[in-house]
């Protein structure tokens, strides 16, 4: 990874409950190197065969969660996500949206589990997920009407809507550069790829199936 | 070399022979054609053989939707045709005048039998040494209903593959050499490729 997108700075004081899954405690680690005293995760999740032997062992000490998830059917991202939903309901948190850091990258296929993940988020739970890696963003949009602030001055210049999984046959959007009307999304047919805002500051998308959604983000 | 055939193994309940169902505007055998329809990789119509399919499925067409109807359209009646539009059904007109809509709607099948691959089966070899060890089946922008394989760590046996249901990631190969995989509809393969 030549650059990393680091929102720690901006969203650590704002995070509720920070969590890694498996070996995303070693990124932790690393990127928070000179003081990684001040970045402890609530707790750690996993099958645990990517973490570091000495950074586990770090944040063991440090009194932060150990938690063994065998389950070989589920990614280390679905467990960690429903472990996270857990301790939402136990300590009876206020959330509005949960943040996963990687998942995009390297390896083509996780970032498939990735987005599979999201498929079951809907089933894990009620809070919207978003996945950041480097310069995008991804965000699995159900079925109904949806309105995005595009506004935070964070944006980067292209967005797409990718029929992952499942075609739409009716998507609508305003905001957009090139925006759509009753459209048909489908792989061999038509991807919303490369497109752009028209400057209103708000993206608003109507879909008949789960639609993913993706955006930059500004270095 | 000799060819093995069974002319009549189509209308076998059981079995797996792949075939692709054309309808022309003659009277249908509704036994022949439940049995036929049911296995059939793809089907279509020939102009007024949709009129002839909306007939015989009578009360519940929408479970018995053909994948495209060719022709000149001079036969189908228009509320069968835009039945079968609004469906989603692909209407392909051909306005050639010297072949039929039989000759026509077969020089469409084989396109769409080529352009699917719906001989269905692919051979990997994964014996390069240039592998690395991940590889993946996606179902990205459709579900398969049907996949199978072989040569991998974790094989699928007439597995849905979908998004929200399960999606292959995190594979890995049997030592092999080879795998196969079977799939009913578009279903991207990747792999690691040694650094």
């Amino acid at each position: 990874m030549e650059h990393a997108f680091t929102p720690l700075e901006c969203l650590l004081p704002a995070a509720a409950l920070r969590a890694c899954a498996d070996g995303g405690a070693n990124r932790l680690y690393h990127i928070t190197e000179g003081s990684q005293e001040n970045f402890l995760p609530d707790y750690i999740s996993g099958d645990f065969d990517s973490i570091q032997p000495e950074v586990k062992e770090y944040y063991r000490v440090k009194g932060c969660e150990l938690i063994e998830t065998m389950d070989q059917d589920l990614t280390d991202f679905t467990k960690c996500l429903q472990i996270l939903q857990k301790k939402i309901e136990k300590k009876g948190l206020q959330i509005d949206v949960i943040v996963t850091l990687g998942g995009l990258g390297g390896r083509f296929d996780q970032t498939m589990a990735s987005v599979e993940t999201l498929f079951h988020a809907t089933n894990i739970t009620p809070f919207p997920v978003i996945v950041i890696q480097e310069c995008s963003l991804i965000y699995l949009l159900q079925s109904g009407k949806h309105k995005l602030r595009v506004d935070t001055g964070l944006e980067g210049t292209w967005c797409g809507l990718i029929p992952i999984g499942n075609s739409c046959e009716s998507v609508t959007t305003t905001g957009l550069k090139w925006n759509l009307t009753n459209q048909v999304l489908k792989f061999g047919t038509l991807v919303s790829t490369s497109n752009t805002y028209d400057g209103s500051g708000t993206v608003t998308i109507e879909t008949d199936k789960p639609l993913l959604w993706t955006m930059a983000i500004k270095r």
